[in-house]
């Protein structure tokens, strides 16, 4: 599903984020991407949907070879992937709906199915009445389920998620998670970078930790592990 | 691109100016202003063609027939007259003729020719095809037989061309210079507007849609808003130029183009250079973000 072989990733500044990593995440796992500030996770994140390019090394996501991928065959990649952002990346000026649907036009889906879809995700997230609202008008955690309902819209088999409760309280967390771990029943691949310490240790699933740009811990049913 | 995705450019392009504003109003306003000015000048250099238009229709070599060439060969002379190099038209004016208008133009000291019988010769007014050459026809036609003495306005015929040409030489360098100054100002305002919209282009981005579909509403914004640059400054062109024509009394040569007839071609011309303006504008800017 996702592979990654000996990948480097060096930025201008010759700082170096990620030195020979390689790995291998099946279709349906649940892995936690964890490690100190500054480790890596981002950069290891970003790659996977081709926000940023590898120095070195092959990655495969979801059948496409990432670093062989020409400029215009990246949209088509980042359909396949659902993202989500500890910043939500909402489209200020559209509606809850409108953000969602947003997913589905680039596909150039009837109406009539993007209509369809979107209610059925916004019901998956408990937020059928917001529709119409505005992102501004949504709190930090309803907003991100909204992040999550846009991403799982077009029926990815991944979903890359990039510190997804970083800005949100326990509560709220602990609802984009059980999000996550329904879609993940489904099969969809859930990828994760996380600094929740409670969340990893609660669900004892697969644990990748970063540190110094290198893999240190690749466990199953794994912990947090850190003191932060 | 399917139908239904050109519709939904079309439908954000226009939800995207009253989303967007006071960068809508920035926009429309730099495209306004500056096709206020292009009109301005597009009216004005119209108006100074149809006035050399006029000027030179107007000149004109009046031909004096010597009074030994009888009546029974003037057609002969006005057919060689025509046959000349360069004449466009030779029109008869009988003496007699030429007393009747003097008569109109005297007025109520008509009185004066009487007793005087007919001291007008008959008369050519003869016309160049080209006004610059009315001087070597104005030659050719005093040195055919039976012409006594032509009279032409030389010295205005020179001064008012080169007049003429220096003004449209000088309308079209204010024009070209106004576009430039015009097309930097709105490619600053809409490279303005835009930047505050780079966030927006990147969740796009990242969302998976390609360059063509982030482009397609901006496409259709552009246009919309070159159309509306072009349309207000169009309406007050409108106005400005039928209250003027309403309002003054010009004296020939001058005289004014018809309202519609400025109106339809300085519009037309607006909204083609708005449209360009808008959509060059805005897909230009658009590129700078779109590599995420």
């Amino acid at each position: 599903m996702i592979e990654m072989q000996d990948v480097w990733k060096e930025y201008g500044n010759g700082v170096a984020a990620l030195s020979g990593i390689s790995v291998q995440i099946k279709q349906g796992n649940f892995v936690f991407v964890v490690g100190p500030s500054g480790a890596g996770k981002s950069t290891f994140i970003k790659l996977m949907y081709r926000e940023e390019r590898p120095t070195k090394g092959h990655i495969f996501v979801g059948g496409f070879n990432i670093e062989k991928l020409r400029e215009r065959q990246i949209p088509i990649m980042r359909r396949h992937i659902g993202a989500v952002f500890q910043d939500y990346k909402l489209l200020p000026k559209l509606t809850v709906a409108e953000n969602i649907a947003f997913a589905l036009e680039v596909i150039e889906a009837s109406r009539r199915m993007i209509n369809r879809r979107v209610a059925e995700v916004l019901e998956l997230v408990g937020l059928s009445d917001k529709g119409k609202m505005f992102p501004r008008e949504l709190s930090g955690g309803e907003q991100q389920r909204i992040g999550v309902a846009r991403a799982l819209v077009n029926k990815p088999s991944v979903i890359i998620a990039d510190e997804p409760t970083g800005n949100l309280d326990p509560e709220n967390s602990w609802a984009i998670l059980k999000l996550f771990e329904r879609v993940n029943d489904q099969g969809t691949t859930i990828v994760m970078a996380t600094h929740n310490r409670e969340l990893v240790n609660a669900c004892k699933k697969r644990v990748i930790a970063i540190e110094n740009g290198q893999i240190v811990r690749d466990q199953e049913r794994g912990e947090y592990g850190y003191e932060d | 691109m399917k139908i239904r995705t050109m519709g939904r450019h079309t439908r954000e392009g226009f939800k995207n100016l009253f989303r967007n504003g006071w960068m809508t109003f920035a926009s429309v306003s730099a495209v306004s202003v500056t096709l206020l000015i292009l009109g301005i000048a597009i009216i004005l250099s119209l108006n100074i063609q149809n006035l050399s238009v006029n000027v030179e229709n107007q000149l004109q070599i009046n031909a004096y027939v010597a009074d030994s060439v009888p009546t029974h060969s003037l057609p002969v002379l006005e057919q060689s007259l025509q046959a000349l190099p360069g004449v466009r038209s030779v029109k008869f004016v009988s003496k007699e003729r030429a007393l009747q208008t003097m008569r109109k133009q005297l007025q109520q000291n008509a009185d004066l020719l009487n007793g005087l019988g007919n001291p007008l010769p008959n008369e050519f007014v003869v016309q160049a095809i080209d006004p610059n050459q009315t001087v070597s026809v104005a030659h050719e036609v005093k040195a055919t037989p039976g012409i006594q003495s032509v009279q032409y306005g030389q010295d205005f015929i020179n001064k008012f061309l080169a007049v003429i040409t220096a003004v449209r030489d000088a309308a079209i360098i204010f024009i070209i210079v106004l576009l430039v100054m015009g097309i930097f100002l709105i490619s600053n305002t809409i490279k303005v507007t835009i930047f505050t919209r780079r966030r927006e282009i990147e969740i796009m981005k990242l969302v998976g849609a390609t360059d063509g579909f982030i482009r397609g509403p901006f496409f259709v914004e552009g246009t919309l808003m070159g159309v509306l640059g072009a349309l207000i400054p169009g309406f007050i062109l409108n106005e400005l130029y039928r209250w003027l024509v309403n309002s003054v009394t010009p004296f020939p040569p001058f005289s004014f183009l018809s309202t519609s007839f400025v109106i339809d071609r300085t519009l037309t011309i607006l909204i083609l250079c708005g449209v360009f303006m808008g959509i060059w504008g805005s897909l230009v800017s658009v590129r700078r973000f779109l590599r995420v």
